[in-house]
């Protein structure tokens, strides 16, 4: 059984234009002003337990209201979805029971309140029996490292523990399904690797299926093993992470570090700056910079091991490293450029 | 269905207990804040006292009669406003789009709305209607009213019942956020405003505002028709005065009713999401 399986899910919003006024706010209720907002259309996902999901997508992208409609919080206009079996719709309480949910603008613990008045209150929300809450409290507390801050009031904490506290709170009853919306916004370096780790750490341990919404795209990069990209409300890619980049990743660049004197012997163009001669089809000398030579050459354009061979025949090459383009520069290009909704209206 | 009940309730005192501990947090604010609202609401009490310095009847109500009525409302009124805290400032909850987090979990919406906020420091306006049956029961000496256990039976059904219609009309207004949040102030009219009118003999109004408040609105249930019947004051419109008997019965209707009202309510806010 999937956990996630959506079907066509659209949604359409009323959008009601504000009267100002005094009675302007009677008056948007009797009369409204209505604008149609098509957040999401005809969005189709299947997520197999155990996977990592990443969400991304520009701002109003439709994120939020996809996660909305996959935790039971709006109703679809239009479509079908089933979470752990359960319809959002009809079974609401029996289906948030099953998933966890985890806001990293807004937490869902006590504020005023010490981190372990919340996590013992929630088993009472949850139902939880006795023994299977602190068995799991146990084992987040040391996780999470929790310890040190349980005490402490949550509107006392740093965003990284409130964060860890917020994690544990959402998986105490035993979630089959996380959803994480922006879970690592606003964290230090540390901070964000510790939250990854933890959630790499419930996936392979327990299975623990994982749908991520973030705009880190070194969280989509170290977690998600599929990413679903999606602008304007539609769905623009479903897939894995290498193969987009394989894809759309453009250009790979190489970096050389010749010998500094054989630099001043190299040809110079008009404007006096050294360069490479006739160097193979497909490559092109980006930048040069002391000994250091930026060289960017498409995947198809020859093997990167022929390039170094190619470079150490007629170079005194001291290094080589090499860059791949990174996942974010691809997503962007993908939102900027447009590249799979042209591909979709091709075919 | 019982232990389902049993359940929530537990959750329901389990959940105020979280809100009052919070509260002890700020312990001074607390105090300074009880003593500032039991200041003001004697003030609105002495308000209604003052009518007889000059007069010494309204309508044929004394002085002690409808100190009596101020007290009761006072005390309807004060329940609803520790009990309904969460309700009343459901704006906020909306505004700051935390009801999504009330849709996540698996409780009755309204058992954790009604629970962001157990106003302790309303606790002032019960003293004060405590107080201020006092000293009712003090002006009353003169009048020769004879207290029953039926009578007693009566108002303390009329308070509990006060409290679930003003708690009711908060609901209300709750609800309407679901629509727009800019017309919190409609309610206030009817929760603030009905307080008011209702701390005086509801015969010194306009025959509207009478029918208002016992056929529509029927706060009047809660107060004014137990303590004509404690006091045997005629009811407005020829009405019987047995009706006092049906105060718990006409606030559950009203409860009821405002309860498919805000079902009604988050269904369009599922989908909305507004």
């Amino acid at each position: 059984m999937a956990m996630i399986e959506a079907t066509g899910l659209s949604k359409t919003f009323r959008v009601t234009k504000r009267r100002g006024g005094i009675f302007g706010g009677l008056r948007s209720i009797v009369d409204p002003e209505v604008r149609r907002v098509e957040a999401v259309q005809d969005l189709s996902l299947n997520v197999e337990p155990g996977e990592i999901i990443g969400l991304v997508g520009p701002n109003g992208a439709g994120k939020s209201t996809t996660i909305k409609m996959l935790t039971g919080i709006l109703m679809p206009s239009a479509g079908q979805v089933r979470v752990a079996g359960f319809n959002p719709l009809h079974q609401r309480r029996e289906m948030a029971a099953h998933i966890g949910v985890v806001f990293g603008q807004r937490t869902q613990l006590w504020w005023d309140l010490p981190l372990i008045d919340s996590l013992h209150l929630l088993r009472h929300l949850y139902r939880v029996p006795e023994e299977r809450h602190s068995a799991n409290l146990a084992r987040l507390r040391t996780l999470l490292d929790l310890d040190q801050f349980i005490n402490t009031p949550v509107r006392q904490l740093s965003l990284g523990q409130r964060m860890r506290g917020d994690l544990a709170a959402s998986l105490l009853h035993d979630p089959q399904l996380l959803y994480l919306d922006e879970p690592t916004i606003g964290l230090d370096v540390v901070a964000k690797a510790r939250i990854r780790e933890f959630l790499l750490r419930i996936n392979a341990e327990r299975g623990m299926t994982i749908l991520i919404t973030t705009h880190d795209m070194d969280d989509v990069e170290a977690l998600c093993q599929r990413l679903l990209i999606i602008d304007h409300g539609h769905k623009l890619y479903d897939g894995g992470l290498a193969a987009i980049r394989e894809r759309f990743g453009g250009e790979r660049t190489l970096i050389a570090v010749l010998d500094l004197a054989e630099v001043h012997t190299l040809p110079r163009t008009a404007e006096g700056q050294p360069y490479l001669a006739e160097l193979p089809e497909g490559v092109r000398q980006v930048r040069l910079d002391g000994p250091r030579v930026w060289l960017s050459f498409g995947k198809n354009a020859l093997p990167a091991h022929e390039l170094v061979a190619w470079l150490g025949a007629r170079h005194r090459l001291k290094d080589v490293t090499f860059q791949e383009p990174e996942i974010e520069d691809v997503i962007r290009r993908i939102y900027e450029e447009d590249l799979l909704r042209q591909e979709v209206e091709v075919f | 269905m019982i232990s389902m009940l049993h359940i929530e309730l537990r959750l329901y005192a389990r959940l105020i207990r979280m809100q009052l501990r919070a509260q002890m947090q700020y312990k001074v604010d607390l105090v300074l804040d009880m003593l500032t609202y039991f200041l003001v609401t004697v003030l609105d009490f002495c308000v209604v006292l003052i009518y007889f310095v000059p007069f010494p009847t309204l309508l044929g109500w004394h002085l002690g009669e409808v100190a009596l009525l101020s007290a009761v409302t006072s005390l309807g009124f004060g329940l609803a406003e520790l009990f309904g805290g969460g309700i009343d400032n459901f704006d906020t909850l909306i505004r700051q789009g935390d009801f999504d987090r009330v849709l996540l979990r698996p409780v009755t919406t309204l058992i954790q709305v009604s629970t962001t906020q157990f106003r302790l420091r309303r606790l002032g306006r019960i003293t004060q209607g405590i107080g201020a049956f006092a000293l009712s029961l003090f002006f009353l000496r003169g009048l020769n009213l004879i207290w029953t256990p039926l009578k007693i039976l009566v108002l303390l059904l009329g308070i509990a019942s006060s409290a679930l219609l003003f708690v009711s009309i908060l609901l209300l207004g709750a609800t309407i956020c679901f629509w727009t949040v800019d017309a919190t102030e409609l309610t206030n009219i009817l929760t603030y405003g009905g307080r008011e009118m209702l701390s005086y003999p509801l015969t010194i109004y306009h025959q509207l505002m009478q029918r208002l408040f016992v056929f529509i609105v029927p706060l009047a249930f809660g107060t004014y028709i137990p303590v004509c019947y404690v006091l045997g004051h005629a009811l407005p419109f020829d009405l019987p005065d047995w009706l006092a008997f049906t105060s718990p019965l006409v606030a559950l209707l009203f409860a009821l009713a405002a309860l498919a009202f805000w079902r009604f309510g988050v269904h369009r806010y599922q989908s909305t999401g507004s």
